[in-house]
This record gives structure tokens, C-alpha cells and sequence, in this order.
């Protein structure tokens, strides 16, 4: 038993805690969870706890369905919106294999690996994730199929009395409650959407984070009698849902992506990852764009970038350069745009900085940047520009996947796997649906 | 002056002695009496060193010529001296360059030499930098005229006096190497003197450059040799780096400089102005290694200990201490990480550790110069260091008394503690301070850091006299002091088996007086920490190996140490005594099997492989057990050919001659031989993946052959034989690519003999066939015990099951003729004529080359073949199974590379002749010459089809059973992946590895079979 499973004992202890959630997560990055004893929880430490792996997305197959949950002791949190009488808390769960092995399916292990491999080049990468979500009235639909915003605010939009206000300032007390730093928020294009900003931390600590994030503005929203979605593209007519990502990666206390005197003071080496990110994006959208839905947030405009390309400064980049005060060398950054809301933190993470750092080993060549308005450019354009689009179906991205090595060594081969058949899934049942557009459209005209 | 004869010259040791004589006579030593000078040289190590060296110092420092007023016959007083230039030239150099110091000559020698405190030798080099030794953060009193140069100067000369010092008691020592210890010591005292005194003067250094300096507390904590106080005269000094601010001091400026400081001590150590460098100062094992800031704070390195150090971190921690800088800064430290390091050392990956230890213990240095070296390589100082490390670990677990820094003091603490024998413990001590003595005078000799032994025999005399105290009457040979440390290496590598393996035999085995009895508990510490899982089913087994006074029981005591050890490297090494154990019962009467096992440990080591990795090779080993003599020597491993095995069976049958039901017996008995002798063959690397295939296939062949020359014979009892008959293999066996315990895909082919009647030779041919089959098959008596009988299978024949077993030729050409499906095509490029008539094999082959080779595939029948694959997919595969890891029929597996290599091989074999083979390898390397296929897609299958092949062996080798599973337990995968050559406990990156190498292979088939 070592301290940090001590502390966590003598928390529960201490605190009358009734209950303590594992949470791990599938490969679609839905949060699992299951409820222990505080009796249960010294035997999870040193033996982990069984569970069914089958009947979790993804994450291992009929014949070998026995896994271990194994928490992971620095990640315990009281939950604070169960309030004081009955005290609930958290951990995030290494999955094993009966063998005490890390499971290869495992989502958090995948990241892990990578961030490992980032370590062995000397890096430690730092994210810092921007979310956006929409607040609807409720889980309901109206008449006509529609979800309904539980507001209208708009962009940077301060009026005041709105609900969303209260639930904002609510979100970001319990975040901060449970250790998750958040840095700005404000209201977005969309009726009803809004953004959070998680300060920045290391990739698997963000990564965590996210998932309490999304878990504690749905709780929140619900305590007010509403309902948020991180769904890409709820509305067809308002913008999507992102989860743009800066990373910035760090060499003991020097930011590798600095360099004073180069263009926008990025380094060779930020150049590179950003070529490697930009060379491989089409073959791991499928990853951070990962639903039928996703390519209706990145080919539906509003700010969505849907062309490989990177740009200072530029919102229409896939790549985005931000601009910082020269003086901190230590906030170099570089901004993916790509990722949608509902991307799997974990998997998204490691496949963006995989492709970095191959770009990294590899010695990349990065294209020309982009000044130009990438939205307002024509087809021919874009082509002139050597501007290439980005896939734009989940069976595209599903195709590009397959065929990439890059991914399926940084997933690991049973994750490549089992995701690509849980895409192909998907994108099968998609394919049979008749959509209320079609009978809309073609009812009444053939 | 009177003349010195050759002879004493000869006797004192002089190599040269006209140089000798002519020096002699150098004016500095006029005033000497030669005779007594000689006999006074006989004294040093190396005489014609000593004495140049001599002349040398006395213009230099004319005190010299006071130690050579008394003296009868020779100088007793100058002894001290000439042992030191003749044992060390560079401390002689050292002399002459600073005559000011020879005063030390003048310093008491006795046979019992003193030692000198750590304190003493802090406040010398501390007053040598001007810094006051009691002040709380000393710092040297620098200006203009003593500055940091001048300091650093001082102090490197101040230690090297201190060594030149320890050189001259120590080479006086009656018992040089009972005063290996203390010498040690001293020296690591001497150190972390200087170490202190350089902190003293980089502190002056950063004082005047900054003025928060003063506020900063360095500790500099020592590890390794200089921790523990058993240091070299030459080594590198391991340290680890803490500083300590006050909170108003804001922590960048702290960190830099307790940087600069802790930079500062190898500067000044490492300067060489007015007096050489002293050693490195390595602080590489710091948190984070090269990459890590050079100090931190107690709780940067607490949390660094906590978090993220690997196991092999806290070993290195194992031997630290504080040596110099603040005092209570070090003991903070101690306090903080010390008890991380005994339970996380015990903790984290322990068995892990502990192989990985022990295997460095036995990993062999590939280096010419093993034979020469003290510290490593078997006998050598690593092997005794290792051994206690070892048992400190594994017992210091439960028992704090064992926990102790230097060797010495852990052997003293292991025998009170009884986990070793009181013998053992001398013997260890004594072999430890010898190794350690030499070591001490080779690197004395040239003050470099070396564990060579000298080659040159000059260097050795000197050495071996070095090595002995002053006052021999005789000099002492170098083949002598060769041989006497080749005695102590020897002695040496027995150890680790005496001390480690040898106790865990103690609960059971007859003891010697001298021998230490383990508790139970101590033992099974061992063999867990070995990797033994069931403990008390392992003490059962030794239990029953080695008790009684049989011969058995005192051989199996003799070889049963080593081969735990062997056992515990493998993948099950429960199981692996148990089979062990099995064996034994049914051999150990045999006379030669224990005494093999003695005798050649490479037999030991393989079998104890074999026992603990393969359930197939140790059952039939059980059933075979004359077999296991094979082990000992490659020459019965290599298999045979075809036609030996083949004149083998004959003979054997034509002696069983009158018992017919039994004839076949002795043809099964040799394939069942053969398959062994393949699978030990390929289980020790001497046989490739395709090698073992075509191996296994000759020994079927031969079976096969056999039983049919059982199955003509009953037939010619009835009468005449009508018939010329002939068994086609096909599959893989024809192809020769078959794996353990595969069955025989097979067609028959049969022609009436001329003058025969058909009918007759027909029905003749259906009973050979039938026969034939369940020759092969069926049980015999007695049994053969652990065989895997031959399985015919000739369901690929015409009409399949409806068809009759064996078919005329005439009717084959017919049925190819009229009714053939191009499934039966494609099949027949794997047919391969194995049993049978020669000419009969001749003609049915030209039919089948007219049939399968001739034509290009028409589209149509492209379509076909593709068809039946899809289907093949959808249907074979069983219900639930994940297609990644069906070896067989799953994805990227055999027979998706087999069915892309026919296809192409139908589509081309018609006009590039050298695609007419069976071999689905050889087929791939045709395509690739005759450019019908890219290197690249050739290269992804055919590694996909060796590995499939490869894995599919690996499963019947391991669990007896035959599967086409690719296994998901670990222990299983474990099991296999070292069998595909992948290293202990990297199962899932061998999984990983199938999973990438089938896919790969999966990717090109979709390409070539599907798509073109």
C-alpha cells in the first residue's frame, strides 16, 4: 500500500464517503463507471476489481472478457454535486488484463503509451482543450424534431438574468472544486452554446479532465432542470461543436516549440509537428471526428475548418498559430481545430501528438502558411493553393483510417480493430436511414 | 666502491642490469653503500623503476638521504619508500614534484599500519583551501593571493599527499589484504574530503558572485563505492546533489546556485593547473539521469522517488550516504528517501529485478579481454557483489540486519543472520578482499581506473610482488600469482550456486556440518523471488529429488542447484520442475542420465528449457526418455533424411516378419522418435520454421511408405498383387510445410499390373488404401504412448467422400477431363507423389502438370476461386471467434497467403515454369524473380505465413494440443512468443507483433486476390 493509497483510504475514512465510482472509458469515450464500497475499495488497490469487459464498447471481445479495473489512487476526488449528506467519490481506472498486464484496448492506456514515447524523445506534452457545448431547454424535442436552446445569447454576449449565467459560474465552482483549473469561458456563436477553457496540463491529466468536465456540466445542467449535449452539430443552421486543443511540449523547463528567432517565433520543431499533425490529419479524423455527425460540424462552416492547413493567427486554419507576447517564450503553442466535442480525449490526444512527433522523427517539410480566409476561397482556390480537404464522410475518414499505419501503431492493433469495426458499424446503420431531409425533399417531388 | 654482483642484482629483481649497474653509479648516490641499496631495492615491486626514480627524487629533495644513515646490511628505514616507487611511479612523480612533502617518508610503517580518521582528513583538505572545517557552510578565504586556481591547486596536492600516505602504510602492511578494508575506507574518507574542500572553494567562487549564495545549503550524497566506504585508489566518485533555501529566497535562484556549486566541485576537482585532475565526479544517476537538473530539493527528489523512479533507481540508492556539504541537509535527505528505497526495491517488479540481476550475474562479457579482467566475467568481483546484493534483497525484505552498505559488512551481517554457512562466509571474504588487493595495486601502478590484469610479465612480477608484504625472501613468479588467482576466479564462480541455490536444498537434503540449514520460509523467499509461484509444491519436489543416500539422491543434489536457476528462466518454471521431477523417476536408474546431466550443463540448461516451455517435448520425453541423451550433443539432433528413415523402417518391418498386425509398429515407433528429435532440434534454434516442416514431412513420409509396405504385404499372403499402387500428399504435406502433429491430406492412385485383371487391381487398390489409413491410425499393441497418430485425410480426392478411395489413372485423366472443378485444380498444385510406385508416381505426375499447370486461368474461373475464398471466410471460421488471431483461416493467416500464392500460380505457372512447385515459400520467391509480384507485398506475406507457421508449432509445442488460436492468456502467449524468439515477458508486444504482421499480409491479399 503506497501513500497515495493511504490517503485515499483515510479520506474515505474521514469523510464518510458512501460510495466510491471507477470510471474508465470505451472507445467511442463514453464515461463508464462503477459504484464500490468503501469496504471494496483497499481490495481494488492490490488486486483490481473484475469486470465484464464484453459488454463495454470496444474494449474486448466475448472469449476474453474478463478485465480488472485497476484505479489509479491520484486521481480520487469527492464528487461535489451530491451534496454533503451522502459524500460520493472518484477514480480513474487503469484497465488490466487478468494477468495484472495493461489492457491493450484500454483507451487511457493508449494515451499513456504514447505520452511514454514522448518521454523517451525527451518530451512532456502540455494541452489545453476549449469545449463547446450547447445548453437545451431539455432532453425533448419540439414539433418539429428540433432540439430547443435554452437560451439566446450570443458570442461574448453578457446579458444579464440569463440562466445560463448562473449554470456557468456553477460549472466552473465545481470544476475548481475538484481540482480542474478553468480559464475563461463565454458564451458562443449558437443559441446556447458555450465554451469552457481548461487550463492547461499534461495530456493525460486533461484528458481526464474532459471527462469530469463533460460529466459535471451535464449533472449541473440537469440540477437546473436543463440538459447539455456535446453532440457536434446539433442544430444545422448554428455552428458546431468543437474542442479545439492547444499543445505545447516542453523539454524540461524549456518550451521546444519557442524560438525567438525564427517566423512567428516557432521553432523547427514546432514546425514540424504541426507538419506532422497537418500530413496525417485525413487519416485519424475518423478518431477526432467521430461520429456520422462530426462531418456535419466540419463541412457545415461557422468556423469549422474543413481543409488541411495551418495559418498564424488564422481561424480558418486546421492549424492555428496563436499570437502571445513574445516575452513568454513559455506559452508557445499550436492550436488543432479539428476535434469536435465528442472526441475521445484519450485516443484524440495520442493520435495528435503521434502524428507530431512522427513529423518530429521524421524531419518534416511544413507547407506554406495560409493568410488568406480559407472559408472564402473557391473550389479552384483551394486547389491552386494546394489546400486538401479533409474527409468528408465518416466512411471517407473510416477508409483513410484503415489503411494507416500510423494509426493503428499508435492505437495498437486491438483498438484499431475494434474501432474501425465499431466506425464501420456505425456508418452501416447511417447508411439505411432515411433522414427527415429525404422525405421532406423527395415525398412530394417523385 | 665495491662492485655488486649480477647475481644480487638478479636476486633484488632487476630486470635490466647494466642500465642497473651504470645507475648505481649516478653521483647522487655516492655516499650509499651499494650492496645495502640492492638488498634495500629487493623491497620494490618493479627495482629498476624504484631506483631511477630514487636518483630522481634525491636531487630533487636532499632529506631523502636521511633515511639511508642506519643500516647494517640494508636500509631499514627506506623501505616505506622504495616499496612506494617501485609499487607506484606515479606517486614517486607526485614526490618529485612537490619535494616539499617527502616529510611523509619519515611517518611510522609498522606491519600493523594505523588508520586515519575521516575528521583528520577533512580538516586537512579543508585547511589546504583556507575554510574553516567547523563553520556551518565553510567556504575557502580566497584573494588575490590565493584564488580559487591556487585553492583547487592545494587541495588536489593536499589529497594526493593523503594517498601517497595510505601508499606507503599499505604497501607496508603485513596483511595487505586484511588491510584491503581499511584502506577502502580511508580512501572513500579522502574523497568526500576533497569533495567538501572543492564545495569550499566553488562556494567562495559563487559568494563573491551573488549574494543570496551564502543562503543556499548544498548536500552532496555519495553512492556506490564511495557511499558504502569501499573505494578504489582510481574509480569515478558516484554522488547525487540536495540543496535547502529559506522560503524568502525564490527557488529559480536557489536551483541555479546549487547548480552552480554542485558544477563548481567538479571544476575544481577536474583542473589540472600546477597538479593533474584528481577523478570524475559522476552525478549520471541523479533523478531524470543527463536530462534532470543537477540538484533539487529533499522534496524534489522524494516526490521524484515516489512517482516516477524505476526499480534498478532505488538499487543504485541502496549504497548512498552523505559525504560532504551540510549535515543536516544530508541526514534530512536520508530520512526522507531511505525508507522508499528498501520498500520499493522490495516491491516494485521484485522477481523482475532479481532475474534481471541474476542474469547479469551469468551474462557473459564478449570481450577478449574477459581473461584478464578482476571485476567482471565469471570469477570476478561482480560475482560476489551480485550474490550478496542478491540475497540482501531478497532476504532483507523481512530482515532489517542484513540491510548494510559495503560488501564486507553485508557478508558478516548475512552469515549471523545464517543465510550463509560460516565456511562460506570466510571463504567469500577472503576471495573478496584477495581480488580486491589486486585490484588496489594494479590501479596503485599508473593511478588509472583499470581491472585488467597486466599482460606484460614485468608488470606481473611487480605486481605479485606488490601484492605480498615487505620482507619476502624469495620473489615470487608470475605463473605463480597467475595461478594462484585463477585458484581464487575459480573459487569465486562457484559461489552464487553454493550460496544462492545450493541452501535450497537445506530443509530435506543430508547436511554437511559446515552447511547453513535455511528456515523454510527463507527458502521459499528464494524460490519465489526464482519465480516459483507454488512455493510449497516446489520445497514437495526438491523434497523428493534429493532425499535418501541413492546415488540418485546424491547426483540430483549435485545438479538440482543449477538447474532451479535454468528452471526459473523458463516460462512455467512450476511446471518445469514437476516434469523434471517426472522424469527423473522414470530414468534416474538409468546410469547415464544423471551422469549426462552432470557432466555437460549444456544438456542440464536445454532440458530444463524444454521442461518449463514445452508440455509436448516433456511428455514424450517421458515416454522416450533414452531421448533425453540427445540433449548433450548436437550431432543426434540433426535429423534425417527421408531414405535413411525410409531404410530404417524397412528393415525394421522386414524383421517383424509373420506378426503382420504388428508390423507397422516399428514405422510409427520412428516417426514418433523423429518428431521428437525435430522438436528438441528446433526448441534449441538449431532448426529454421521451413526445415522443421520438411523434416516432419520426411518422417510422415517414411510412415506412410511403411504402411503401405505392410498393407502389399497382406495382400501378397492372399495371393499375387494385381496392382501398382501410389499415395499423392497434398496440402501442406505436399507442399513439406507441415507443423506437429498434422494430419496427411492424401489421393490414391492405382494401374493393374500387366496380365492383371481390373477388377482385381481395383479392389486391391481399395484395400491398400483403406488399409493403409488406419495402418497409420488406428491403435496398435503395444501402444505407442504420447504419439499423435498419423491422421490420413483424402477428402480432396474426386467426388470427395462419395468418390472410392483409390482411383485408376485412366479414371483420374477422365474425371480431369470431363468433370473437373477448378477448386480441384487449384488443390492439385500442392499435389506431391509420397508412397509408391516410381512409375506410377512419373506418369499420374504428367498428368497433373498437363492439368494444373498448362492452361491460364480463364476469368471465369477467377471468379470462382474468389468466391470460394469469400465463402470460406464466412463459414470455416468458428462461431464467436475473432478472425485476428485464427492462425489458420483468419485474417492475414496461412491460408490467405496460400490461396493468393495459388491464384497466381494458376494465372502464370503456364508460361514461367519455375512457379511449378509446391512450396508455397519457394512460389513466393519465384513470383517476386519473375516480377509478377512486388518484393514489398511478397515480403508482408510471406512474413505473415512464417509467423503463422511458426505459432501454430509454438502451440502444440507448448500445450501438447493441437489449435489454430492465436492464445489470450498470458502465460500461454508468453509461451508462444518465446517460442517465436521474442524475449521473457514481452507477450503483448509479441501480440501486438501478430496482430500488425497478419494485418499487413490481410491488406496486400485484399490487393491481389480481391481487387486485380
Amino acid at each position: 500500500m503506497d501513500r497515495q493509497q493511504e490517503f485515499v483510504l483515510r479520506t474515505i475514512e474521514e469523510r464518510d464517503v458512501r460510495f466510491v465510482r471507477l470510471w474508465f472509458t470505451d472507445v467511442v469515450g463514453t464515461l463508464k463507471s462503477v459504484a464500490l464500497a468503501p469496504a471494496e475499495v483497499e481490495g481494488a488497490f492490490t488486486e483490481g476489481l473484475g469486470f465484464d469487459g464484453s459488454s463495454i464498447e470496444g474494449l474486448s471481445r466475448v472469449f476474453e472478457s474478463d478485465m480488472l479495473l485497476k484505479p489509479d489512487p491520484s486521481s480520487f476526488q469527492i464528487l461535489p454535486w451530491r451534496g454533503e449528506d451522502e459524500p460520493t467519490s472518484r477514480m480513474f481506472c487503469d484497465i488490466l488484463t487478468p494477468d495484472q498486464e495493461p489492457a491493450a484496448a484500454d483507451p487511457r492506456f493508449v494515451l499513456r503509451r504514447q505520452l511514454d514515447e514522448a518521454a523517451e524523445m525527451g518530451f512532456t506534452c502540455y494541452t489545453h482543450p476549449e469545449i463547446e457545448f450547447y445548453l437545451l431547454k431539455s432532453e425533448e424535442l419540439d414539433e418539429q424534431g428540433q432540439p430547443v436552446p435554452a437560451d439566446r445569447a450570443g458570442y461574448f454576449d453578457h446579458s444579464a438574468g440569463i440562466v445560463a449565467q448562473d449554470l456557468r459560474r456553477q460549472t466552473v465552482n465545481m470544476l475548481e472544486s475538484v481540482g480542474i483549473s478553468v480559464e475563461f469561458s463565454h458564451s458562443e456563436a449558437g443559441p446556447g452554446q458555450n465554451e469552457i477553457d481548461l487550463r492547461y496540463a499534461d495530456a493525460l491529466t486533461t484528458a481526464d479532465n474532459i471527462m469530469t468536465f463533460r460529466t459535471i456540466v451535464k449533472e449541473v445542467a440537469l440540477a437546473h432542470g436543463k440538459y447539455a449535449t456535446f453532440m457536434p452539430k446539433p442544430f444545422g443552421e448554428h455552428p458546431g461543436s468543437g474542442m479545439h486543443t492547444h499543445f505545447s511540449m516542453f523539454e524540461g523547463d524549456t518550451n521546444v516549440f519557442f524560438d525567438p528567432s525564427a517566423e512567428f517565433n516557432l521553432s523547427t520543431t514546432a514546425r514540424q509537428f504541426i507538419a506532422g499533425v497537418l500530413t496525417h490529419a485525413p487519416e485519424f479524423t475518423a478518431i477526432t471526428n467521430q461520429f456520422v455527425n462530426s462531418y456535419k460540424r466540419l463541412w457545415g462552416g461557422g468556423e469549422a475548418p474543413s481543409h488541411i492547413s495551418w495559418g498564424h493567427n488564422n481561424r480558418s486554419a486546421l492549424m492555428r498559430v496563436p499570437l502571445y507576447k513574445p516575452t513568454k517564450g513559455g506559452s508557445a503553442r499550436v492550436e488543432f481545430r479539428g476535434s469536435d466535442a465528442s472526441t475521445n480525449p484519450y485516443l484524440g490526444y495520442a493520435v495528435i501528438i503521434g502524428a507530431g512527433l512522427k513529423g518530429i522523427q521524421e524531419g518534416y517539410d511544413l507547407s506554406e502558411h495560409v493568410t488568406e480566409d480559407v472559408w472564402s476561397l473557391t473550389t479552384a482556390e483551394r486547389k491552386a493553393l494546394g489546400l486538401n480537404p479533409l474527409p468528408s464522410t465518416l466512411h471517407d475518414a473510416i477508409r483513410k483510417m484503415e489503411e494507416s499505419e500510423l494509426v493503428a501503431g499508435i492505437l495498437g492493433e486491438q483498438v484499431f480493430e475494434n474501432l474501425l469495426r465499431n466506425k464501420q458499424d456505425e456508418w452501416d446503420e447511417y447508411r439505411i436511414n432515411v433522414s427527415p431531409f429525404e422525405v421532406n425533399k423527395y415525398l412530394g417531388m417523385v | 666502491m665495491s662492485e655488486v654482483a649480477s647475481r644480487d642484482l638478479i636476486a633484488a629483481g632487476f630486470q635490466e642490469l647494466q642500465r642497473a649497474e651504470t645507475f648505481l653509479a649516478d653521483d647522487e648516490l655516492a655516499d650509499l653503500d651499494p650492496a645495502s641499496l640492492v638488498r634495500t631495492l629487493a623491497e620494490a615491486p618493479n627495482a629498476d623503476e624504484a631506483l631511477l626514480l630514487l636518483i630522481r627524487l634525491a636531487e630533487r629533495a636532499p632529506d631523502v638521504h636521511d633515511l639511508f644513515r642506519q643500516g647494517d646490511r640494508h636500509y631499514p628505514a627506506a623501505v616505506p619508500l622504495i616499496r612506494l616507487l617501485g609499487a607506484s611511479p606515479p606517486l614517486g612523480e607526485f614526490l618529485i614534484r612537490h619535494p616539499e612533502h617527502t616529510d611523509i617518508l619519515t611517518e611510522p610503517c609498522g606491519p600493523q599500519p594505523h588508520v586515519v580518521g575521516a575528521d583528520d582528513l577533512l580538516r586537512t583538505m579543508m585547511s589546504a583551501v583556507r575554510a574553516d572545517a567547523d563553520a556551518e557552510l565553510p567556504a575557502a578565504r580566497l584573494n588575490e593571493d590565493f584564488t580559487a586556481k591556487d585553492a583547487g591547486r592545494a587541495l588536489r596536492i593536499a589529497y594526493r599527499r593523503e594517498v601517497a600516505r595510505l601508499a606507503l602504510r599499505d604497501l607496508c602492511a603485513d596483511d595487505p589484504a586484511g588491510y584491503v578494508p581499511q584502506a577502502s575506507r580511508q580512501l572513500a574518507d579522502a574523497a568526500a574530503a576533497a569533495v567538501e574542500g572543492a564545495l569550499a572553494v566553488a562556494r567562495a567562487e559563487e559568494e563573491s558572485r551573488s549574494q543570496q549564495a551564502s543562503r543556499v545549503e548544498l548536500a552532496v550524497i555519495g553512492m556506490g563505492k564511495t557511499g558504502a566506504r569501499e573505494l578504489n585508489y582510481v574509480s569515478d566518485v558516484d554522488v547525487l546533489f540536495v540543496h535547502r533555501a529559506p522560503d524568502d529566497v525564490d527557488e529559480d535562484t536557489a536551483q541555479r546556485i546549487a547548480a552552480a556549486l554542485s558544477g563548481g566541485i567538479a571544476k575544481v576537482l577536474n583542473a589540472s593547473e600546477g597538479e593533474p585532475a584528481l577523478w570524475e565526479v559522476d552525478a549520471n544517476l541523479r533523478p531524470e539521469g543527463r536530462d534532470g537538473p543537477l540538484s533539487r530539493t529533499v522534496a524534489s527528489h522524494q516526490q521524484y522517488y515516489r512517482r516516477w523512479a524505476s526499480g534498478w533507481e532505488f538499487q543504485a540508492l541502496l549504497k548512498a550516504r552523505p559525504i560532504a556539504g551540510s549535515r543536516s541537509l544530508g541526514e534530512a535527505y536520508m530520512e526522507a528517501i531511505w525508507p522508499l528505497v528498501w520498500q520499493s526495491s522490495a516491491r516494485e517488479g521484485f522477481v523482475e529485478n532479481v532475474q534481471a540481476m541474476r542474469r547479469r550475474v551469468f551474462a557473459n562479457i564478449p570481450s577478449e579481454q574477459t581473461d584478464r579482467e578482476l571485476k567482471l566475467g565469471h570469477g570476478g568481483l561482480r560475482d560476489i557483489e551480485f550474490t550478496v546484493q542478491l540475497l540482501q534483497l531478497v532476504h532483507g525484505r523481512v530482515d532489517p540486519s542484513i540491510r548494510v552498505r559495503d560488501t564486507l559488512s553485508a557478508i558478516a551481517a548475512l552469515g549471523t543472520g545464517e543465510y550463509v554457512s560460516s565456511r562460506d562466509q570466510a571463504a567469500m571474504i577472503r576471495c573478496y578482499q584477495q581480488l580486491r588487493l589486486y585490484e588496489h595495486r594494479i590501479q596503485m601502478r599508473q593511478l588509472r581506473r583499470t581491472h585488467l590484469m597486466p599482460e606484460d610479465e614485468t608488470q606481473l612480477r611487480a605486481l605479485a610482488q606488490a601484492t605480498r608484504p615487505p620482507g619476502q625472501t624469495r620473489r615470487h613468479a608470475p605463473e605463480g600469482f597467475l595461478k594462484a588467482w585463477r585458484a581464487t576466479r575459480r573459487e569465486v564462480s562457484t559461489f552464487h550456486q553454493k550460496i544462492f541455490y545450493r541452501p535450497l536444498l537445506s530443509t530435506t537434503a543430508v547436511l554437511a556440518d559446515d552447511e547453513v540449514r535455511l528456515s523454510a520460509e527463507a527458502v521459499r523467499d528464494r524460490l519465489s523471488a526464482l519465480g516459483y509461484s507454488d512455493t510449497a509444491g516446489a520445497l514437495r519436489h526438491i523434497e523428493t529429488l534429493t532425499s535418501g543416500v541413492s546415488r540418485k539422491a546424491t547426483l540430483q543434489r549435485r545438479i538440482l542447484p543449477a538447474m532451479l536457476g535454468w528452471l526459473a528462466e523458463g516460462v512455467d518454471p512450476d511446471h518445469g520442475l514437476l516434469a523434471f521431477r517426472r522424469i527423473s523417476e522414470s530414468l534416474g536408474a538409468s546410469p547415464w542420465y544423471l551422469t549426462m546431466l552432470r557432466d555437460s550443463s549444456m544438456a542440464a540448461e536445454r532440458l530444463s528449457h524444454m521442461l518449463t516451455s514445452s508440455k509436448l517435448i516433456s511428455e514424450m520425453l517421458e515416454h522416450m526418455p533414452e531421448s533425453a541423451r540427445w540433449l548433450g550433443e548436437d550431432d543426434l539432433l540433426v535429423t534425417h533424411s527421408f531414405e535413411t528413415l525410409w531404410a530404417e523402417v524397412r528393415s525394421a518391418i522386414a524383421r517383424h516378419n509373420g506378426q503382420l498386425s504388428s508390423a507397422v509398429r516399428p514405422a510409427r515407433m520412428i516417426r514418433q522418435r523423429e518428431t521428437l528429435r525435430i522438436a528438441i532440434a528446433e526448441a534449441c534454434g538449431l532448426l529454421s520454421v521451413e526445415e522443421a516442416g520438411r523434416a516432419l514431412s520426411a518422417a510422415d513420409r517414411a510412415a506412410a511408405v511403411g504402411a503401405l509396405r505392410v498393407a502389399e504385404n497382406e495382400i501378397r499372403r492372399e495371393g499375387d498383387l494385381a496392382v501398382e499402387f501410389l499415395m499423392v500428399a497434398m496440402g501442406r504435406q505436399g507442399g513439406q510445410e507441415i507443423s506437429y502433429g498434422s494430419d496427411m491430406d492424401a489421393m490414391f492412385v492405382h494401374r493393374a499390373l500387366p496380365g492383371a485383371k481390373k477388377a482385381e487391381a481395383d479392389s486391391q487398390a481399395q484395400k491398400i488404401a483403406l488399409r493403409m489409413t488406419q495402418l497409420l491410425s488406428k491403435p496398435v499393441r503395444p501402444a505407442v504412448r504420447g504419439e499423435f497418430p498419423l491422421q490420413v485425410d483424402a477428402d480432396l480426392r474426386p467426388e470427395g467422400k462419395k468418390g472410392p478411395l483409390s482411383r485408376s489413372l485412366d479414371s483420374y485423366r477422365e474425371y480431369y477431363q470431363r468433370w473437373m472443378a477448378t477448386w480441384e485444380r487449384q488443390a492439385l498444385l500442392r499435389a506431391r507423389p509420397a508412397a509408391g510406385s516410381d512409375e506410377l508416381a512419373h506418369d499420374f505426375t504428367e498428368l497433373i502438370d498437363s492439368v494444373r499447370y498448362d492452361q491460364p486461368l480463364q476469368e471465369s474461373e477467377v471468379r470462382e476461386i474468389r468466391r470460394l475464398k469469400a465463402r470460406v471466410e464466412g463459414e470455416r471460421l468458428p462461431r464467436g471467434a475473432d478472425p485476428a488471431r485464427q492462425v489458420k483461416l483468419g485474417r492475414g493467416g496461412l491460408t490467405d497467403v496460400e490461396w493468393v500464392v495459388q491464384l497466381l500460380q494458376l494465372q502464370h505457372a503456364h508460361h514461367k515454369p519455375v512457379l511449378r512447385t509446391t512450396g508455397t515459400l519457394q512460389v513466393l520467391n519465384s513470383l517476386v524473380d519473375e516480377e509478377l509480384l512486388a518484393p514489398d507485398d511478397a515480403a508482408a506475406l510471406a512474413d505473415a505465413w512464417l509467423l503463422c507457421t511458426r505459432v501454430r508449432s509454438g502451440i502444440v509445442i507448448w500445450s501438447g494440443k493441437l489449435s489454430d488460436v492465436l492464445p489470450s492468456s498470458r502465460l500461454e502467449l508468453e509461451a508462444i512468443s518465446r517460442w517465436c524468439g521474442f524475449d521473457k515477458g514481452r507477450a503483448a508486444a509479441f501480440e501486438e507483433h501478430y496482430l500488425r504482421t497478419t494485418r499487413r499480409a490481410r491488406q496486400v491479399f485484399e490487393k491481389l486476390f480481391y481487387d486485380s
